[in-house]
């Protein structure tokens, strides 16, 4: 969260020669970040980042102590004028009505007081203030309620007394399909829990801490305000805030949850100003509800610890100046810190020895650390084959480099790209859009859409690397790793996305692929064979299934392989076999074999004929001739013409018998 | 006698290489070896020298005679190919018969060289699931319940019972998560880079559901938020360059106590301030000493053992990186070819 505040209001609380520039320079180090120094008018305006823990910084007073603080240890002069108020004592003539009923559970504190006023314009430091703080001027009376939660922190509210009926506000939860409408005259249905302040007859008088509603705010014929400073649970205000969009400086506060001892500084605050702004004239009693004080908190804190976790040592001296400077009481005995956070410091994330350290510790500087490496010991050893980003890269550089974009798109998809049964799908509670549903089951979908998106390229060739998911009954869904891929150009070959996963697969030294013909879709299941697969066993044990290569059309042709089936059988082992000192036999057989028979096949069966066939290819294909390249190679000799000539009759024989084939 | 054959076999060889044709080498060859050559020459006057003498210088002559005739040969053929080559006509400025080659994310490639510079560290990397528990995510994170993070409009739910112990079920809203998985392994020291799609319930400029980050975790004995600031700033040299200085700053997370937040001087000014940066200075992302609790949840002693863990987007410091020029997030998941072949 962001404010503005002028440089000029903040030299009003903290007394320095420092420029804004070494202002901000020194904030942004040690305390709160200090995103721009701007001109406005002939002062400065500085937007300052405030981390959600520390909601008392949001205001004046508590940037003053941090700047007063931060420049002392930086050596450069600076004070703190702390505000010194005191509540006025009231002895009104006569009490004017009020009932305030509320939940306990509800309310931290609440102030409020009756106060008798004339609605004018503000003087112009107010007006210039709150502009640079981004708000807008509108009346006194509401300025000084903008002006008070600036400087203090502290929301405040005021209602025209007068228009509440029955001077009653009874704060309690909303109940669902209540409505209201908002002072900028917005109308919202609310869906319960809420919580809301109610005149006593059903009707909604106010959102607590968010938004005044028009029915009970202050207008040009005002004359008596109920001054209104509310402290409530935090909880409750993100809820309504978020959930209806309403996001004022007030509820963002709000639902931070702000100390609610400084709602006597902006009580006080407010009453002085609306005296002197406004002709204010107190006339009720202050109330003043507190159910839910804050306590203070001890935390001990040893030197040893602070200069451990810092790394370097801080004179204790030091620590205890820091700590004091900034709010905290100090005891020191021996080497040990006793500090006790107060009540106005409780809830701003003092609870353990850290939180006091990581104060020493930035108002020190965190520039004043020097830079070093963890002296750790490497933690584990590196094995190359089981590293599964090696594998990937690998895989990925392969693929770059035969032409292949790497495309990542979103896991999240429509129930028109979902592949699956639906209601075994990953799916998201709360989608951002009717388009991101779905944690995909699988990833060619997505590259499909790609390639749509991508209709003016031709020739496209994608692929990614990115999770499946699946649901997995009790357990977390199941996040598997997949590597699909699409090629789309006229007259998509199914044979050239084929060889390219053979040659993904061969650099990965995984053999034994096997290619089925799907028989649903056009296409190829791609096996690999189990290495411990026996004759007779169950088909479905002596093979593992890596993936799809699917037909879509004439053009495209994708691909998805189970990536973690890749990375269990992809190895960097290498066995070398001996170079044979004998010169191979080559020839080529054309063999007329009937078109169903599948070249695979026949290819095996060649090979299956001799083991000094040592390889065997496709060389060509013409209309019902197909002919093969074979290599004949002995370890142990120079083979004849003889014995290559019986393994070619052998070879010729068996395909003449198995396949009805024959030599050209 | 000897000095002198010396002398002609170097005056030869270098008269052989200084050739342009084959003509000139014909020349050449004559020269030496004719019936009236150097060499024949010399040979002729063999028996003018003493027997003792004669074989020595004899076949040292003869050898030379040797490699003038292997240098010649090699020559011509060198000038014969050469003549074919210019023979032939080409124009090299027609343009070249390219292998394929297409293109990596450019996320990948951050990722790998984020990789690479933790790894020269001694950081390992791991991989955790996207679709964690909300223990993984937030509780043991020490995320109250009632933390904003938790709230729908922030992070992404899955539909599933919730588990007893480990809470709903999400999409990643951190690497974070990550920490949890890591620690619990219960093996000290740690050096972990866990690098992970994240997500986040917003899209903008610059926000995307769908983001990645990675997340550096050290635990051991004595780790102080000084080895915090030394690994940032190795990593913010060795990635965005050696002009480039980093600063931390408070800040505050739920899982790290103290928490800081890393800004790296501006790219373009330098650190002077523009309209680019923050009076000089970027944000980096976030970091901090490693929040007792979190060490608690994973049965890690707090005082024994300390540890410090930084998160930070990759598609944010890729962006920040000196002339990508990168203004909105979205196209790095818009799967524009023409945008990506950039890269």
């Amino acid at each position: 969260m962001n404010i503005k505040i002028l440089d000029s209001w903040l030299r009003e609380y903290l007394k320095t020669s420092a420029t804004p520039k070494k202002i901000a320079e020194k904030l942004s180090l040690r305390s709160v970040s200090i995103e721009r120094i701007e001109n406005y008018k002939d002062d400065f305006v500085y937007d300052i980042e405030i981390t959600t823990n520390r909601s008392d910084l949001m205001s004046v007073i508590g940037i003053a102590r941090e700047a007063a603080t931060v420049l002392q240890q930086a050596g450069i002069d600076a004070t703190f004028a702390k505000p010194e108020l005191q509540l006025p004592i009231i002895h009104p003539k006569k009490n004017p009505e009020l009932t305030l009923k509320f939940d306990e559970k509800l309310i931290n504190r609440i102030c409020a007081v009756v106060i008798e006023i004339k609605i004018g314009e503000s003087p112009d430091y107010v007006k210039d203030r709150l502009e640079a703080s981004g708000i807008r001027s509108l009346n006194n009376v509401i300025d000084i309620t903008n002006y008070v939660m600036r400087e203090t922190g502290h929301p405040t509210h005021v209602f025209d007394y007068d228009r509440l009926v029955n001077h009653t506000l009874l704060i309690r939860e909303s109940k669902k399909g209540e409505m209201i409408t908002t002072l900028d005259g917005k109308t919202y249905t609310l869906s319960g829990g809420d919580i809301v302040a109610d005149n006593g007859k059903d009707e909604i008088i106010d959102l607590i801490s968010i938004m005044g509603t028009a029915n009970s705010i202050v207008t040009k014929d005002t004359r008596r305000i109920l001054f209104f400073i509310d402290n409530v649970e935090p909880v409750h205000i993100r809820k309504t805030s978020m959930e209806h969009g309403i996001r004022t400086e007030a509820a963002i506060l709000n639902e931070k949850g702000i100390n609610p001892e400084t709602a006597t500084d902006a009580l006080t605050r407010g009453i002085e100003l609306f005296q002197t702004l406004a002709n204010g004239e107190i006339v009720s009693e202050i109330f003043d509800f507190y159910p839910n004080t804050p306590q203070e908190t001890i935390i001990t804190l040893s030197e040893q610890k602070i200069n451990s976790l810092v790394g370097i040592a801080i004179p204790l001296e030091k620590s205890i100046a820091i700590l004091s400077s900034l709010g905290f009481t100090v005891d020191r005995q021996g080497e040990m810190l006793i500090v006790t956070v107060p009540a106005r410091k409780s809830g701003n994330d003092m609870l353990i020895p850290e939180d006091l350290i990581e104060e020493i510790a930035r108002v020190y500087g965190y520039d004043n650390i020097p830079d070093t490496l963890p002296a750790t010991q490497i933690p584990t050893y590196f094995h190359l084959e089981k590293n599964e980003f090696y594998w990937e890269d690998r895989v990925k550089d392969a693929l770059k480099y035969w032409g292949f974009t790497e495309v990542y798109t979103y896991p999240m998809v429509s129930e028109v790209m979902f592949e699956g049964p639906l209601e075994e799908a990953v799916t998201i509670q709360n989608p951002l859009s009717d388009d991101m549903v779905f944690m995909r089951r699988t990833v060619v979908p997505s590259l499909l859409r790609v390639a749509k998106d991508n209709q003016e390229h031709e020739a496209i060739k994608i692929f990614e690397l990115a999770n499946s998911y699946e649901t997995n009954g009790k357990e977390l869904p199941k996040q598997n790793l997949k590597l699909a891929g699409l090629v789309k150009k006229q007259n998509a070959s199914f044979l050239e996305v084929k060889g390219i996963i053979e040659q993904l697969l061969a650099d990965v030294e995984i053999k034994n692929v096997i290619f089925k013909q799907l028989t649903d879709r056009y296409g190829a299941t791609i096996l690999i064979s189990s290495p411990f697969a026996r004759e007779g066993q169950d088909e479905s044990k002596k093979t593992y299934e890596l993936g799809t290569i699917e037909i879509f059309d004439n053009t495209i042709i994708t691909f998805e392989l189970n990536f973690g089936r890749i990375l269990k059988h992809a190895t960097l082992k290498k066995i070398y076999t001996p170079v044979s000192k004998y010169p191979p036999v080559v020839e080529d057989l054309a063999i007329i074999a009937p078109a169903e028979v599948q070249t695979g096949e026949l290819m095996e069966e060649i090979k299956k004929q001799n083991t000094l066939i040592c390889e065997v290819s496709l060389l060509d294909k013409y209309q019902e001739t197909r002919t093969f390249h074979i290599v004949y190679q002995s370890y142990d000799k120079n083979l004849s013409d003889k014995e290559v000539g019986e393994i070619r009759e052998k070879i010729l024989e068996t395909l003449k018998k198995k396949y009805n084939a024959r030599l050209k | 006698m000897e000095e002198k054959l010396l002398s002609i076999k170097n005056n030869a060889i270098s008269l052989i290489l200084e050739t342009k044709s084959v003509k000139e080498l014909e020349e050449i060859k004559i020269q030496f070896l004719g019936r009236n050559g150097e060499i024949t020459k010399l040979l002729k006057e063999l028996p003018k020298i003493s027997k003792e003498e004669r074989p020595k210088i004899g076949s040292i002559a003869n050898g030379l005679k040797n490699i003038i005739e292997e240098a010649i040969s090699t020559r011509e053929t060198t000038l014969k190919k050469t003549k074919v080559i210019t023979s032939r006509s080409f124009d090299v400025t027609e343009p070249g018969i390219r292998p394929a080659l297409g293109h990596l994310h450019p996320v990948t490639q951050a990722i790998r060289e984020i990789t690479s510079i933790f790894t020269q560290i001694g950081f390992t990397r791991v991989r955790y699931p996207e679709i964690e528990w909300d223990w993984y995510a937030f509780t043991a994170l020490n995320f109250p319940q009632n933390h904003p993070a938790r709230d729908d409009w922030e992070t992404f739910f899955i539909k599933q019972q919730p588990d007893e112990k480990k809470g709903t079920v999400l999409l990643t809203p951190h690497t974070s998560s990550g920490q949890i998985r890591e620690m619990e392994k219960g093996e000290l020291p740690i050096k972990m880079l866990n690098i992970a799609k994240t997500y986040r319930r917003q899209s903008d400029v610059s926000h995307t559901p769908m983001f990645h980050q990675f997340e550096g975790l050290v635990v051991g004995e004595n780790i102080a938020i000084s080895d915090l600031k030394g690994t940032l700033n190795y990593f913010v040299k060795s990635y965005f360059g050696e002009n480039r200085i980093s600063r931390i700053r408070p800040y505050h997370f739920q899982f790290t106590e103290p928490s800081f937040e890393i800004d790296i001087s501006c790219g373009v000014c330098l650190g002077k301030g523009c309209r680019l940066c923050k009076e000089g200075w970027l944000e980096l992302g976030g970091a901090g000493m490693v929040h007792p609790n979190v060490l608690k949840a994973c049965h890690i002693d707090p005082e024994k053992y300390t540890g410090f863990a930084f998160g930070w987007g990759v598609e944010r410091v890729l962006m920040m990186k000196d002339g990508i020029k990168i203004d909105d997030l979205r196209i790095l998941y818009s799967n524009d070819l023409d945008f990506l072949k950039q890269f």
